[in-house]
């Protein structure tokens, strides 16, 4: 089950579209061939920050659609901007582009809290649903 | 694969290798286009990334060497700083024996700030040639004890691109310094001489050979019984660097130390 179009209540950034999934887990997508500087990152912690109300939630990452995510993005998404209002996240990678950084985001940023690759959004979800 | 497909794919592995070229050579200001989804596209995006993470670890790189920089010439000048002093304080002291222990002192300051000046203005921060300290540190003994009158001269054969490292060369400094020291107290009365200092690699150790040609010790002198304090830093500082010391008293004082590697 596709999970992942945005919904019209979605926050819409530059590069990202970020919303509450009726199950508990947030989500956030990437839009075509986007590029991630720090700007982009920061502002997409905010908007993520924003869904939380009185606990703490998992988030699913659609990376899919990705084209770069420059170094002070991927250091910013591992330490500062997933640790607040964060249990876990998952990202989903298909292409070979968005497998490589993803791949290399998970290798060399240890994420603050629990993070893993996902080709299948099902099995990205029942993962994330032990940490909601 | 249709030719015109064929020829950008080799186009941009072409690219993409400059890249990574440059990156071996220090340049991170290239990166390489990522177009698409394809798999080059993930294999360009991959070597950018990795620039990136290279380009910031060079330069953490060269924070610390900057770093390690300054801490030999804050030590180098907190040693000059001490030896300053005690210049000042020999101004003030009239008896000869005070005197000859605050200079002995002070030159002994002055071989270890001699280290921690080399190392900060080497290239290499970690070691440091030894001919080079050798002869600086010759020049500082002399213009420190020398008379007006004196013609003692130094004959250096250190065979080249012998380095050491800080551990190694605090101690051969205040050994070089102590030999050096006394020949210019006892071994020229007539204040004309030569020291020799040699050193070589023998592929088991270092053999170091400082000598003079002055008047050797005196007829019943015994190292173990009349050593001064500099005879036993000598031994002391040897032990400290695992060699062995030989003293020979024939046609002046001979010192030979064998370090092992």
């Amino acid at each position: 089950m596709e999970t992942l179009d945005p919904p019209k209540n979605a926050i819409e950034l530059s590069v990202f579209w970020t919303w509450m999934g009726e199950d508990g887990i947030a989500r956030t997508k990437t839009k075509p061939l986007a590029e991630i500087t720090i700007k982009e990152a920061v502002e997409n912690s905010a908007a993520v920050s924003s869904l939380y109300v009185d606990r703490k939630f998992p988030l699913l990452i659609d990376a899919r659609n990705i084209k770069s995510m420059e170094r002070e993005a991927r250091s910013h998404f591992s330490t500062h901007g997933r640790e607040t209002k964060i249990t876990a996240f998952a990202v989903m990678v298909k292409s070979p582009l968005s497998r490589v950084i993803g791949n290399f985001f998970m290798g060399l940023n240890k994420p603050a809290v629990p993070a893993r690759l996902f080709d299948d959004e099902t099995d990205a979800i029942n993962w994330l649903k032990k940490h909601v | 694969m249709p030719k015109n497909l064929k020829d950008n794919n080799s186009e941009r592995v072409q690219e993409i290798l400059d890249v990574i070229m440059s990156y071996a050579r220090f340049d991170f200001s290239k990166k390489t286009s990522v177009i698409g989804n394809e798999t080059l596209d993930a294999i360009g995006a991959g070597v950018n990334m990795l620039g990136e993470e290279l380009e910031t670890s060079t330069i953490s790189l060269k924070e610390k060497e900057q770093l390690l920089k300054e801490i030999h010439h804050r030590v180098k000048n907190n040693l000059q700083i001490v030896s300053s002093l005690l210049n000042l304080q020999s101004e003030n002291i009239l008896d000869k024996r005070y005197l000859d222990l605050i200079i002995e002192s002070r030159n002994r300051i002055n071989s270890m700030a001699l280290v921690h000046e080399m190392l900060y203005s080497s290239k290499d921060l970690s070691k440091i040639e030894i001919s080079h300290y050798v002869e600086r540190l010759s020049k500082g003994i002399e213009h420190s004890l020398s008379k007006n009158d004196s013609s003692v001269k130094f004959s250096f054969n250190i065979e080249p691109g012998l380095f050491f490292d800080i551990d190694h060369m605090i101690p051969l400094g205040l050994i070089l310094n102590e030999i050096i020291s006394n020949s210019y107290k006892y071994a020229f009365p007539s204040n004309e001489g030569t020291i020799t200092i040699e050193m070589i690699d023998t592929e088991q150790f270092y053999r170091m050979t400082v000598k003079d040609n002055g008047v050797g010790f005196k007829a019943n002198f015994d190292v173990k019984r009349d050593s001064n304090l500099g005879m036993q830093l000598i031994y002391m500082l040897a032990e400290q660097l695992d060699g062995k010391v030989e003293i020979n008293n024939e046609l002046g004082v001979s010192y030979q130390i064998l370090i092992p590697h």
